[in-house]
């Protein structure tokens, strides 16, 4: 990149020693129909460049979405003055590169040949399918058909450049399922970068059959339950709960898992992995944002804690191996997040899993993520929904009801797993269905 | 930001195959991010976001566009790409924009990028301080600065011309208590639509110690008890009951389409009488605030219901044609990067008559929510769910023990009618709503108030 020359020259002269620049373009298309016609459509095109270095040992940032020659004096001054407050001991560099980067290609070119019109198409038609199921399909809110490329770039006065390319297309659908005064909501989607993947039928037939499932819940009688996550609730807890994995949440203090590596934390049936190379994985990447080679990790091995996730910064300090999970966006500082993290799945179906559960709860959906769950203490007590387990069978909908426990301890009582691992939105989390010994349950 | 010849090319362009309506959204915003952990500065973020959205309307649908390449050609070439989804015959318009002359009604004395870091971070310290130093058991405090400054210009096909600056100040403390390997947390996060002189209306170590006094009640609380009870609500951030129990279903944005609880419903009477609900986009200086909404219409003080009577929803232009209902100054969006739609300003239920004594001692066993935490809403079913960050069970008409972990679910509609005291003590909290157009900064306001029924989710039986 010219522009980054041009940078790291200017800022040398301003008394930094090394830089990095991390560059982000992105394209975008969105569709969305409502009642047969097209009620937003949109196309973006956008570009934002970060630039880091360090100042007397200290690493000051500044972005820009003005991608130009005219920013440069800009960067340089902000990332200056910024750098000059930090007063962390913490020490941070640029990084030469690591010895290999393994290929990961997470572009599939054929998306890019898709035309205009045949995601027109395919979005009327998941409508059409939707539409067509049930009469008690009322609405049908939000339909939309979207796909993204995006490339980024990091480049540092060290020598290091790299490139990365990617991209996805999703097909979601919202209905809205009414019988009598019984109004229920659901929703189904499927992401991919293989445009023949978008099946408009069984995305239509999962969010109807899902609502009509629910028509008729009811609250259950408070006390504690012994409960089902199902695969996507267990992975939207786990999402939730990743950053109690960092390393830099446990070197400040904010991490139950500090003191714990070589201990166990969780039952011995959980493993924990996070795969930058899973095939198909919307988190795969061969490398971070800092130019680190990512690899293969269990973090939990049979309920012991192997390692935390690690920037360039705290694992000098633990004085490890980065793992390659420095991440960010142009507009932000680097920060530890997860590549394609999961719980490993078992052999057991669901139906076996639930089969010896004389009363029950499984749960299908929690609401208040961002707010009824403390990633510090654990605790968590969400609004929930599912259906009743009486003996072995899943029976009546559920509603309206809260499940309450404790995150820590709830991997301590985890009965079994399932076969049926999935990644929930936006990609880069998954679970089976798990079971748990109770949970506290509020209702009638 | 852009020349006005400019504008009216884009305008033109836009509206070349036969579009209704076209907009021009120019944004150049400022942002600095501090944050402080463990009394050290850790990180500084400074940068500028800037680009341009396109909006047409072809009927009720519409077309958004945007781009970060403001050269004319490229900004020329974005608009037709927009235009070209739509195939209808071409109407010749005569383009004349007008600048037009707002009032300043949220004017800025201290603009944030004159202030020297080190004030800010001076700032930083001593709440950090405060916090810290509050109780043996803080085992860590951290402490985020935010402002910005962003400049937004606002044309479109009807002639209008118009630019605002919004300011945006806010500070966030974080303290986490500690006990026998257990860790529960704190937050006050005071900010407004003003510069660096917001600093000079308050003490920022009250609220930081407040932080840690959550925190601490908080540690040693127990486990809250589940089930239906009557909770009474304080004042302040409380009001995000409101906001997701009801505000939310008042938006064009689901209210067009048939997807709110309250479709149909105006002039009847949908929550006790002693509710009235406002949402303001013009009170001065505060968090929500804005001189125009990001259509360019003039914010306003709208009554949504009045006496538990339904008066108004909040309306954007898109939705307003489709609903025959006039734009109500409350259209957001969180960036150029989003098509606005209708979103709460600052909403708030307004003061009843009760004192907050008569309200505890008029309830016989209960929930107490001093602090509320976020929560979500689905307008469909109206179902909503919050968290309680500092609770405390009512016995016979008085507090007692703190309890932790409580969460609050129920239906809308419900709620609102089971509201059946009101008190006269209303005050503002501030918070990030986040929905179809992003992330907005909306204030949340009430006075005391008891719901007379209410689930609770705790954990009882655990200890």
């Amino acid at each position: 990149m010219k522009l980054a020359d041009i940078l790291f020259k200017k800022g040398k002269e301003a008394g930094f020693d090394d830089m990095e620049v991390y560059y982000q373009k992105n394209r975008s298309f969105n569709l969305k129909i409502f009642e047969n016609e097209i009620s937003n459509y949109s196309l973006a095109e956008q570009e934002g460049m970060s630039f880091r270095g360090l100042f007397d040992k200290k690493m000051g940032y500044a972005y820009t979405e003005k991608v130009d020659e005219t920013s440069v004096d800009m960067l340089i001054d902000v990332a200056r003055v910024n750098a000059q407050i930090i007063e962390s001991d913490d020490e941070e560099f640029i990084f030469e590169g690591s010895k290999e980067y393994r290929e990961v290609d997470n572009y599939n070119p054929s998306l890019e040949d898709i035309s205009t019109q045949e995601k027109i198409d395919i979005a009327f038609e998941l409508e059409r399918e939707t539409k067509a199921i049930d009469s008690k399909v009322e609405a049908i809110d939000p339909c939309i058909y979207t796909d993204s490329f995006s490339e980024s770039i990091v480049v540092n006065s060290k020598g290091l450049e790299l490139k990365d390319k990617s991209n996805l297309a999703m097909l979601y659908v919202g209905v809205k399922i009414k019988e009598g005064e019984d109004i229920k909501t659901s929703s189904s989607y499927k992401m991919t970068n293989d445009f023949s993947e978008l099946n408009p039928k069984k995305i239509a037939k999962e969010a109807v059959e899902e609502g009509i499932k629910m028509l008729g819940a009811k609250p259950i009688a408070s006390g504690d339950y012994k409960t089902v996550l199902r695969h996507d609730v267990s992975s939207d807890l786990l999402e939730s709960f990743t950053s109690i994995f960092s390393a830099e949440a446990v070197q400040k203090d904010v991490s139950r898992l500090k003191g714990k590596l070589g201990e166990r934390i969780a039952n011995e049936l959980i493993t924990i992995v996070d795969d930058p190379f899973r095939e198909n994985g919307i988190g795969s990447t061969g490398f971070d944002s800092e130019g680190v080679a990512t690899k293969y990790k269990k973090l939990v091995d049979k309920g012991v804690l192997k390692t935390y996730l690690h920037s360039l910064k705290t694992a000098k300090k633990d004085r490890v191996e980065p793992t390659g999970n420095g991440f960010k966006g142009y507009k932000s500082s680097i920060s530890i997040g997860p590549t394609n993290m999961y719980i490993e799945p078992s052999e057991t179906s669901l139906e076996d899993m639930i089969s010896d559960i004389d009363k029950g709860l499984m749960v299908t959906e929690v609401q208040g993520l961002h707010s009824g769950l403390n990633t510090i203490s654990g605790d968590f007590s969400l609004s929930a929904s599912g259906f009743l387990i009486e003996n072995g069978k899943i029976t009546v909908p559920v509603n309206q009801i809260t499940i309450a426990g404790n995150y820590f301890d709830m991997l301590n009582d985890v009965e079994s797993l399932a076969d049926d691992l999935e990644f929930v939105m936006p990609g880069v989390i998954g679970s089976p269905s798990l079971k748990i010994k109770k949970l506290s349950v509020a209702g009638e | 930001m852009l020349s006005k010849a400019l504008l009216e090319d884009i305008i033109n362009t836009a509206m070349s195959t036969g579009g209704t309506f076209a907009e021009v959204f120019v944004e150049d915003r400022y942002n600095t991010s501090l944050y402080l952990i463990g009394g050290k500065i850790e990180d500084g973020m400074t940068g500028r976001d800037f680009g341009v959205g396109i909006r047409i309307f072809n009927g009720f649908n519409s077309i958004y566009v945007y781009t970060n390449n403001t050269e004319r050609e490229n900004l020329l070439k974005v608009a037709k790409q927009g235009a070209m989804a739509i195939d209808k015959a071409k109407k010749d318009i005569i383009m004349d924009l007008t600048r037009k002359d707002i009032t300043n009604l949220h004017p800025i004395k201290i603009m944030p990028y004159t202030v020297d870091n080190t004030k800010k971070v001076d700032l930083m310290k001593k709440a950090y301080h405060a916090a810290k130093n509050y109780d043996d058991s803080i085992s860590q405090v951290s402490v985020s600065y935010g402002d910005y400054e962003q400049n937004v210009l606002i044309a479109n096909s009807e002639g209008l011309l118009v630019e605002d600056t919004r300011v945006r100040t806010r500070t966030g403390i974080s303290s986490v208590a500690s006990k026998d390997g257990e860790m529960q947390t704190g937050f006050f996060g005071p900010g407004a639509h003003m510069g660096f002189e917001y600093y000079d209306t308050f003490n920022i170590e009250d609220y930081a110690k407040e932080a840690s006094r959550i925190a601490k009640t908080m540690v040693n609380a127990k486990h809250c008890n589940s089930g239906k009870m009557p909770v009474v609500i304080d004042n302040g951030f409380g009001g995000v009951i409101f906001h997701e129990a009801c505000g939310h279903g008042l938006e064009a944005t689901s209210v067009a389409k048939g997807l709110s609880t309250f479709t149909g419903e105006m002039g009847q009477q949908i929550a006790s009488k002693l509710v009235t609900a406002v949402d303001d986009g013009t009170l001065p200086n505060d968090w929500g605030s804005a001189n125009v909404d990001d259509e360019g219409t003039k914010t306003r003080k709208n009554v949504l219901i009045e006496d538990g009577i339904l008066k108004g929803y909040l309306v954007d232009k898109l939705n307003g044609l489709k609903m025959g209902m006039e734009p109500t100054g409350s259209s957001r969006r969180q960036s150029y990067k989003l098509a606005p739609t209708s979103r709460m300003t600052n909403t708030y239920i307004g003061n009843g008559e009760s004192k907050k004594e008569d309200i505890i001692a008029n309830t016989e066993n209960g929930l107490y929510a001093k602090y509320m935490g976020g929560g979500s809403v689905n307008p469909t079913t109206g179902e909503f769910n919050f968290a309680v960050t500092e609770g405390y069970m009512i016995k016979n008409g008085k507090i007692c023990e703190p309890v932790r972990g409580a969460t609050l679910i129920g239906n809308g509609a419900e709620v609102l009618n089971k509201i059946d005291m009101v008190g006269d003590n209303l005050c503002y909290g501030q918070g990030m709503c986040g929905s179809v157009s992003g992330s907005i900064p909306t204030n949340v306001g009430q006075p005391t108030l008891r719901v007379s029924s209410i689930t609770v989710g705790g954990r009882k039986g655990d200890n």
